[in-house]
């Protein structure tokens, strides 16, 4: 059995849900009662391989939502995230994957070291970020993505938005590594943990987002939201192909303009339906295929029976992990997700 | 003088034990832990009565709890603090009267909803929430009885749990009248539990947990455990 512990993308969207699905305590209430709701397993399904094999897996809300990291109310964060992870542990799940900020807030706040929850000691092995899968299907939507919207890797420059990051690195080294660009940008707010990631590259230049938008044929946006930086359409280039994979993504609607392809970053299609009633509510194009890639992670390895967390921390990520994650993840069925939302309209 | 286990580096570090304000909130809310060990050894003692099946674990069940008031008592003496008894008292009044109404009656559903699940699982959240800031003597002994309380609630989600379908509608009414007190008892200690760095949310979190897990085993949906976790929460 794999786990999803997963998050709404604001108090108004929760408040939505909740509406929708007949749970109107959760629904009229404001963000003081989010704070103190606990988690709950809302959801179960099951997923079949192309090949043939069927997992069982459940989704847990973690009741977590942006609003408390914005507010500054990061125990409450952490402790959203920590009995959510209690609840999957208590329910015997083999993998469960941390979607959204669950995981943002474990690589910033040392999770790692609170692990007793009341009467559990959360077993950290039974955890993925699915941050590795998420890197992999970034920089698959890169490579593909520019070969069907007409730009010459060879001749492209690349600019990774929040470089430092445990998926912007991970990004950052399989570029490096594994594709022949002519330039690689690296954004991002500190500039000690940049100038250790040139130092690791042995490539690419640290940039300022200003100079970097005007001159990137290909943008991977993996900034999180709080970041507070945004992009105006009309300095970039045409045909500029931007992966957005930040949360909540919402570059589709912000920048828009010709020649301009905008790609939900970090999701994945998978080649089967999926009967599932929480995805309709994440805001994902196609819920009975499309999810996000971290989600997916989870599924590889219940799969292939690896019941480990196989992403973990910050800045572990190697393009070897990478492609060792690729492998399943075109075993089972899934796919970079590819459909423009420019091209669309 | 008499000596006195001093905060240690595992203790939180800024919280003065001696003060006089810890002391003060203290003495409210020890008063009511003590008060509430001592009702649930008498509301034990009480379901005894009406369910002779089961009255040699439930009297065992009441002797526990009256080690626990022992203990939460040495707390407040290591502390050099008198417990205020008449304000909890006065805190338990309301909930104490409708177990009081409900065991005369034979209500042994309601009995329970109070004892065995809220009463229960409000300690096992405030104990839990408790134990990190606690001076280092009351943590040990906190730690120790949080223990004994899951086995306790564990009775009532059993027995409840094995007459779901007959009990059902008297959880719900239990439930309906009696949560509202607890949240209303929580908020009415707001200034003791900040002052003993006791986080209200976390407290109400790890309630809503403990009381929708047990109400889950019993037999409830996940759509009913949210519904009837949540009633009342909203006017604290």
């Amino acid at each position: 059995m794999f786990g999803l512990i997963g998050h709404l993308t604001s108090l108004p969207h929760a408040q939505s849900v909740a509406r929708s699905l007949g749970y109107d305590e959760y629904a009229s209430h404001d963000l003081e009662f989010w704070c103190m709701a606990p988690p709950q397993a809302v959801d179960k399904f099951t997923i079949t391989s192309v090949t043939g094999q069927v997992i069982h897996g459940q989704y847990v809300e973690s009741c977590f939502l942006p609003e408390m990291l914005a507010q500054g109310r990061f125990k409450t964060a952490m402790r959203k995230v920590l009995n959510a992870m209690a609840l999957v542990q208590k329910r015997g799940i083999d993998i469960t994957a941390l979607g959204g900020f669950s995981s943002i807030i474990f690589e910033n706040f040392s999770l790692e070291k609170l692990l007793n929850v009341r009467d559990i000691t959360l077993d950290i092995r039974r955890f993925t970020t699915g941050n590795t899968h998420t890197a992999y299907i970034l920089c698959q939507q890169a490579e593909q993505g520019a070969e069907r919207y007409g730009i010459d890797l060879a001749h492209a420059t690349v600019a990774v938005v929040g470089a430092t990051g445990d998926i912007g690195s991970a990004v950052c080294r399989w570029l490096a590594e594994r594709l022949d660009l002519k330039n690689l940008l690296l954004v991002a707010r500190d500039q000690d943990r940049l100038a250790n990631l040139r130092e690791e590259l042995g490539r690419g230049s640290v940039v300022s987002l200003e100079e970097a938008l005007p001159r990137a044929d290909i943008i991977i946006w993996v900034a999180s939201m709080n970041q507070g930086l945004s992009i105006e359409p009309s300095v970039l280039r045409s045909p500029c192909l931007i992966i957005d994979g930040g949360y909540p993504k919402n570059m589709a609607s912000t920048v828009q303009r010709e020649g301009v392809y905008v790609l939900d970053g970090g999701m994945v299609e998978h080649s089967l339906d999926i009967d599932w009633k929480i995805m309709s509510y994440l805001n994902v194009p196609n819920p009975a295929r499309q999810f996000f890639a971290c989600f997916a992670e989870s599924m590889l390895l219940e799969f292939e029976g690896l019941h480990f967390n196989f992403s973990w921390g910050r800045n572990h990520i190697t393009p070897t992990k990478m492609e060792q994650i690729g492998v399943l993840s075109r075993k089972h069925g899934f796919r970079p997700l590819l459909e423009s939302h420019t091209s669309d309209r | 003088m008499k000596t006195h286990d001093q905060p240690t580096a595992t203790s939180a570090p800024d919280i003065d034990y001696r003060s006089e304000s810890y002391r003060s909130a203290f003495s409210r809310i020890n008063a009511i832990v003590v008060e509430g060990e001592r009702e649930a050894h008498a509301n034990y003692q009480a379901i005894a009565a009406l369910l002779p099946e089961h009255a040699d674990e439930l009297k065992k069940l009441a002797a526990m709890e009256m080690r626990h008031l022992k203990g939460f008592q040495s707390c407040a003496r290591n502390l050099e603090v008198t417990p205020d008894e008449e304000f909890a008292t006065r805190f338990f009044a309301d909930l104490h009267g409708n177990f009081e109404r409900a065991a005369t009656a034979g209500d042994i559903v309601t009995c329970m909803v109070i004892q065995a699940l809220l009463i229960e699982c409000f300690a096992i959240a405030a104990y839990n929430v408790y134990i990190p800031v606690a001076d280092p003597f009351a943590r040990r002994v906190t730690e120790g009885v949080v223990k004994d309380e899951y086995l306790h609630l564990n009775f009532g989600q059993q027995w409840l749990k094995q007459n779901f379908e007959a009990v059902r509608e008297g959880i719900e009414q239990a439930n309906a009248a009696n949560l509202p007190l607890v949240w209303r008892m929580l908020g009415e200690v707001d200034g003791d539990t900040a002052e003993m760095r006791m986080d209200r949310e976390a407290i109400v979190e790890d309630f809503m947990i403990a009381y929708g897990e047990a109400l889950h085993d019993i037999g409830f949906s996940t759509r009913e455990v949210m519904k009837m976790s949540a009633r009342g929460l909203a006017t604290v």
